[in-house]
């Protein structure tokens, strides 16, 4: 009964798409699902990552001499200030989590302290502090301050790390009162400098200032696919084996071969539909440039859409309720979300978990999608390795889906 | 290759299966131990027996979807590892409903029908044809998932005859399908029969196995008794009961016992086995009934026998 040698019968394969489509179709809340989720994730996506801050609590211990800071930090609007008589009131409001952080200024010394639980929240307020310190025609925002000079008041950063033990024993809080607070070598120093340094000057390579939605918009473009594709496979594949449909069609002429290229021909038209809604967001909401062809993303798209189609049917010979598919969403799709570069660039994953990275089809659309949309990639740019991956990745499944689907009746 | 009009009866096996000793194990439970049947052709076949004595197991056994441990199996002339050379010819019906609760019943008929190479105005025929005779041509538009139960099942059985199968494998078919209907699937699988096709049947209603040709009665994977009806009843050693009101019960079981009769008295009535019809006047000549009914055994009986001889 080995007849993944079959040819393919078209008819066969054919039937089984249009039922699929047929029952897709009359699924209302699916098709709503699989069209307006992608908008809905997308814009909240796009909005969380536009890279903007605010609401951010800031204590402000003046004891003057500082007007051009002070002055800076009023007007910084994502800051909500509050002014405090001595900075161990700071570090008790910061240690009570009210503030994210506080600067204590007197006329020879900024001191700054920090609650340290968030690297953006920190940056911002380290940003926002230089920035007001520098002289008004000092440099601009985004370049880099640098050397070691002397003059100027120093800064001095004392962060409430949160090594402090999370779960310390006896009583005391999150922070511990031994955590350096008010260790003024917890971050280095930091001093301010006059304007003399050289002028750094910023190019683009491919001429454009990419905000974090325009690298993640095209990866997130495939995770979305990939998602949708692989938990409405999962429960279709369950749904055949349990309604006993699957068991039913193995004494037919119908081929497991033919079966899953019926569900990859029917499920592709509403993967297009799909992606064609998120990339209309993507690329007219977000102003995601569309520098390549758009034909190439959707190819990409659909070759991932397919590979989470076979995995799908592959893993749902491990479930046995539609209750278990969801619990593959934590084994399956999060690390996809996690560690294939979807977010932040893979340089920035540890190398000992890489390998997982480089075995993730995500990996490889991410790569690709940006390479289409951002830089104008052509399929042959991005043959090697995406497509070639990609496509290795479908046919193994795929066998290994239809040799499971032989196995679970048995 | 599967169009009833021109297949020769004669070029057919005599048998459609043939099983010899099939073995098979579920983890350490036996579910099927030495099991051999032999189906012929053109053959209502009833499986009888207890809820897992193995009935379905043999049924997807015979319909390939199952790894024996051992013995031979052979369906419509091949080795059941080549089972997938027939399936065009095999129509499957599993104990579980197999439809797709979200098409219409025109469409779930449709899809099968395409699983066949059936279409365009055979189709249509073919599936107007089924409807009818499974009385939902009046709901071929409606949604499956919204059908009684009843109708479910006889919707699953419209899709298994679609491509008029040679051997039909139906594991209860009859489940909550009303009397009515029931009487017609059965004139409609005597049909079949009639024309050639071998039906392999499952049920837990004697009156069903009754009407089949050939009823073998399962219990814990072995076949325990297999024969027509009426052999089967025979082989239990059931006779017909001749029930009659009398006076004296009591005096009247003496009296006949001493002719050689089996009588004894049941709630107060006197029953008399007779195991010929011609020995009913010996038995009227030594009493005097006011009131006489004679009573033929079931297969029900036959069986509920069979099972008191086993556990003995
Ligand atoms: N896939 C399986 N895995 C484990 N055990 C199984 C499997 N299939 C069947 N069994 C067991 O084999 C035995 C026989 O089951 P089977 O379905 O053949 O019974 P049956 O005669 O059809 O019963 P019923 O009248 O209830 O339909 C049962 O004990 C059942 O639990
Ligand atoms: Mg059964």
């Amino acid at each position: 009964m080995m007849d993944l040698g079959f040819a393919l019968n078209s008819k066969r394969v054919l039937v089984v798409a249009r039922r699929v489509v047929r029952q897709l179709k009359r699924d209302r809340r699916t098709i709503g699902l699989i069209t307006f989720a992608p908008i809905f994730l997308m814009i909240l996506f796009g909005y969380a990552l536009s890279g903007e801050m605010s609401g951010i609590n800031l204590g402000i211990v003046d004891f003057g001499g500082q007007d051009d800071l002070t002055d800076h930090l009023a007007s910084v609007d994502d800051f909500d200030l509050l002014r405090l008589g001595s900075e161990s009131d700071a570090e008790k409001l910061i240690v009570e989590g009210r503030l994210h952080g506080a600067v204590v200024i007197r006329d020879n010394e900024v001191r700054i302290l920090l609650d340290g639980s968030s690297p953006q929240i920190t940056s911002s307020i380290m940003t926002e502090v230089k920035t007001g310190l520098l002289p008004k025609n000092g440099l601009r925002n985004g370049e880099m301050i640098g050397g070691e000079g002397e003059s100027g008041g120093a800064v001095n950063v004392a962060s409430l790390g949160h090594d402090g033990g999370i779960g310390g024993v006896g009583g005391h809080g999150i922070l511990g009162s031994d955590v350096g607070i008010g260790r003024n070598d917890a971050l280095g120093e930091y001093s301010a400098v006059e304007a003399q340094s050289p002028e750094i000057v910023q190019r683009y390579v491919y001429g454009y200032d990419l905000e974090m939605m325009d690298s993640v918009g095209p990866a997130v473009l495939g995770l979305v696919v990939f998602f949708f594709t692989f938990i409405t496979a999962a429960i279709s594949f369950l749904r055949e084996r349990t309604q006993g449909s699957l068991e039913k069609f193995m004494v037919s002429p119908l081929s497991r071969p033919e079966m899953v290229a019926g569900y990859l021909l029917g499920f592709s038209l509403f993967a297009l539909l799909q992606s064609a809604t998120t990339f209309l967001v993507v690329v007219f909401v977000f102003g995601v440039p569309m520098n390549g062809n758009p034909i190439t993303a959707f190819a990409v798209i659909l070759l991932l859409g397919a590979g989470a189609l076979v995995l799908g049917a592959f893993f749902s010979n491990f479930a046995k309720t539609e209750f278990q598919v969801v619990q593959f969403i934590p084994m399956v799709i999060l690390p996809q979300v996690v560690l294939s570069g979807v977010w932040w660039p893979l340089e920035s994953i540890p190398a000992f978990i890489r390998p997982i990275s480089y075995i993730l089809p995500l990996t490889y659309s991410s790569d690709a999608l940006r390479a289409v949309m951002l830089k104008g990639a052509g399929i042959s740019d991005i043959l090697v390795p995406d497509l070639l991956f990609l496509a290795g990745f479908f046919v193994i499944v795929f066998g290994a889906a239809t040799l499971m689907l032989k196995r679970e009746v048995g | 290759m599967n169009d009833g009009e021109n297949s020769d009866p004669v070029s057919f096996e005599e048998y459609s299966i043939v099983a010899q000793g099939l073995q098979k194990s579920f983890g350490k439970l036996k579910v099927l131990s030495d099991l051999s049947v032999k189906i012929p052709r053109g053959t209502t076949y009833c499986l009888l027996g207890p809820n897992g004595s193995g009935k379905t197991t043999f049924i997807r056994a015979v319909a390939g979807l199952l790894r024996l441990d051992g013995g031979d199996l052979s369906v419509l002339g091949e080795p059941v590892s080549n089972v997938c050379r027939v399936y065009p010819r095999i129509g499957y019906m599993t104990q579980h409903k197999a439809l797709y609760p979200d098409l219409t019943l025109q469409e779930n008929m449709e899809f099968y029908a395409g699983l066949y190479g059936i279409e365009g105005a055979r189709m249509s025929e073919r599936i107007s044809e089924l409807l009818e005779m499974v009385d939902l041509a009046d709901h071929s538009q409606r949604i499956t998932g919204a059908l009684s139960g009843g109708m479910y099942q006889r919707l699953s059985l419209a899709c298994t005859l679609i491509h008029e199968p040679d051997l039909l494998l139906l594991d209860e078919p009859t489940v909550g399908v009303d009397p009515i209907l029931r009487e017609a699937f059965w004139r409609f699988f005597d049909d079949l029969a009639e024309k050639g096709s071998t039906i392999l049947i499952t049920t837990h209603l004697m009156d069903e196995a009754e009407r089949c040709k050939i009823v073998g009665y399962m219990r814990a994977g072995r076949m325990l008794a297999e024969g027509s009806p009426e052999e089967l009843k025979r082989l239990a050693g059931l006779q017909p009961i001749l029930k009659l009101s009398v006076k004296e019960p009591e005096a009247s079981a003496t009296r006949l016992a001493a002719g050689g009769f089996d009588a004894s008295v049941v709630e107060g009535e006197l029953h008399v086995a007779i195991e010929e019809h011609r020995k009913l006047k010996e038995v009227l000549d030594l009493v005097e009934p006011l009131d006489l009914r004679l009573v033929e055994p079931t297969l029900g009986d036959a069986f509920l026998r069979l099972a008191e001889e086993v556990q003995r």
